[in-house]
Order: C-alpha cells, then sequence, then structure tokens
C-alpha cells in the first residue's frame, strides 16, 4: 500500500470513527434513508416538505393565513 | 503580509463555505468544524452589518444619521448579544451532556448557521418596500402568502439542519443528546425572544 493511499485510508478511518454512530433502534435505517437526502442537495427535499406543510396550514385556516403571512412580513 | 494571507484564506474558505452549506451541507459543516477559521467570522459580521444598514433605513424610513446610527448600533448589538447567548448555552449544556468538541468548532458553525436568517431577514426587509402588509384574502393575496410561507419554512429548515450539524460536528454528539441540549436551549431562547419584542428590538428573534 502507497504512502499517499495509506494516509486516505487513515484520514477516512478517522472521518468516520470521531462521531459517535446514531442509533434509533428499529428506526435507524429509515432515520439514514432520511438523512441520505439532507446531506447533499437537500432543498428539493425542504421545498416539498414545507409545501405540504403550508397546504395543510391552508386548508386548515384557510384565507386567515394570509394573517400570518401579515405577521411574519412585518417581523424583520 | 501573514495577516493578509490569512484574510484572503479566510475569504476563499467564507466562499467555499457559503457555496457548501447551501449544496453540501453534511461535507461543509465537517470541513468548517475540522478546519475552519475563526477569522471568517468576519465575513459572515460583513454580510450582517450590510443587512443592518439596510433594515436601519427601514425601519427609520428618513435619512437621518443619528436615526440611523441608533437603528444599526441596537441591531447589531442585539444580534451580536444573541450569538453570543447562543453559543454560550449551546457549548456549556452540550458539554454537560457530554459533548466533546472545540469552542472554535460551535463559534463557526453558529456563525454560518447565521447565513439563512440573514437571508430570511434581508428578503423580507426588501418585500417590506416592494409588497407591504398587510395581505388581502384575494387570489393573489393567498397566493403571495403561500409563496412566503413556503420559503419562510424552508428556510427554517435549513437552519434546522445547520444547527444540527453544528452540534453534530462542534461537539460530536449523536441524535439523542442533540434533542436534549435542543430541548433545554429552546425554552430558554424563546424567553429571550420575548425580551428582545418587549425591548422592541427584534420582532422576529434573530437566531
Amino acid at each position: 500500500m502507497t504512502d499517499s493511499v495509506y494516509k486516505k485510508f487513515v484520514q477516512r478511518w478517522e472521518d468516520v470513527m470521531e462521531l459517535p454512530p446514531t442509533s434509533l433502534g428499529p428506526l435507524t435505517p429509515l432515520y439514514k434513508t432520511l438523512t441520505r437526502r439532507l446531506k447533499v442537495m437537500p432543498f428539493p427535499s425542504l421545498v416539498i416538505v414545507s409545501l405540504l406543510c403550508v397546504i395543510g396550514v391552508y386548508m386548515l385556516f384557510g384565507s386567515a393565513i394570509t394573517l400570518l403571512a401579515s405577521l411574519l412580513q412585518r417581523g424583520f | 503580509m501573514k495577516i493578509i494571507e490569512l484574510l484572503v484564506g479566510a475569504c476563499i474558505s467564507f466562499g467555499r463555505n457559503i457555496i457548501g452549506i447551501v449544496f453540501r451541507p453534511y461535507e461543509s459543516y465537517r470541513r468548517i468544524a475540522d478546519h475552519g477559521s475563526l477569522i471568517e467570522l468576519i465575513y459572515i459580521g460583513f454580510v450582517l452589518a450590510f443587512y443592518f444598514g439596510l433594515a436601519s433605513l427601514v425601519h427609520t424610513s428618513q435619512f437621518r444619521p443619528f436615526l440611523l446610527t441608533k437603528e444599526f448600533v441596537l441591531l447589531a448589538g442585539g444580534a451580536f448579544f444573541t450569538y453570543i447567548l447562543v453559543v454560550g448555552l449551546v457549548w456549556n449544556i452540550g458539554v454537560l451532556a457530554g459533548g466533546k468538541g472545540t469552542l472554535r468548532a460551535v463559534l463557526l458553525g453558529w456563525g454560518y448557521t447565521l447565513i439563512p436568517t440573514v437571508f430570511w431577514f434581508l428578503v423580507t426587509s426588501l418585500l417590506y418596500v416592494i409588497l407591504p402588509p398587510p395581505r388581502t384574502t384575494s387570489v393573489a393575496g393567498v397566493s403571495f402568502s403561500v409563496l412566503f410561507l413556503v420559503f419562510s419554512t424552508v428556510l427554517f429548515f435549513w437552519k434546522v439542519i445547520l444547527a444540527y450539524l453544528t452540534m453534530r460536528f462542534g461537539l460530536r454528539l449523536d441524535l439523542g443528546r442533540i434533542v436534549i441540549v435542543t430541548l433545554i436551549t429552546v425554552p430558554i431562547l424563546v424567553f429571550y425572544s420575548m425580551l428582545m419584542y418587549r425591548w422592541g428590538i427584534f420582532r422576529v428573534p434573530f437566531l
């Protein structure tokens, strides 16, 4: 094994081992599937989830979401 | 010369990290925690200062240097104090929860989480000028409200992801301990945000 390959191996080993693994018992595969989408270019997933949340709020409150938007627009 | 080299190097890292937190947040935060320089906070400060300058103009609505300076100092001071408070809380509670990272990583990590915050505040300030509230219940009003809420929610979730990565890489905590730190920190920040609202500094907390 060349020096550079060994150094890359050691670096990758340290990257993987330095963090404690996240374990959620039986939910761990689901967690890993969800977070895989968020590690690289999360925005498409975030836009879809946000759209669903806002549509849900609209179905609950109807046109009253304009009050929420007005409140937030004054929030800065 | 060494100072200029450090500043230029930090500027390049800052630019690279800004693009990274958009497209590859996980990898970028690992790099920020391992190799980031505190000098990058200066560039984050410049971005914030630009927003505070603009917000002072919008809040004050007149070009009076004393009032503009007062507003700028209030916003900048409030944001700085909030930043120190949040980093202090996250660091101390994180260490109590078993975190083993470095304060530098937490300072940098939380600094970069201010990017979605300042972006939301900047767009909201501009929309306040272009399309001032209140929104009506017409089709256009509801459509704009839906778009604005989607935009706000996306940035909120992005902020949550970056905050999670700050604790993951800055303190080397797992999900369970991150949730514990969050559950302890959030009520304190809610109370603090209410104080900021009462004092008229930030209506929406600049976290």
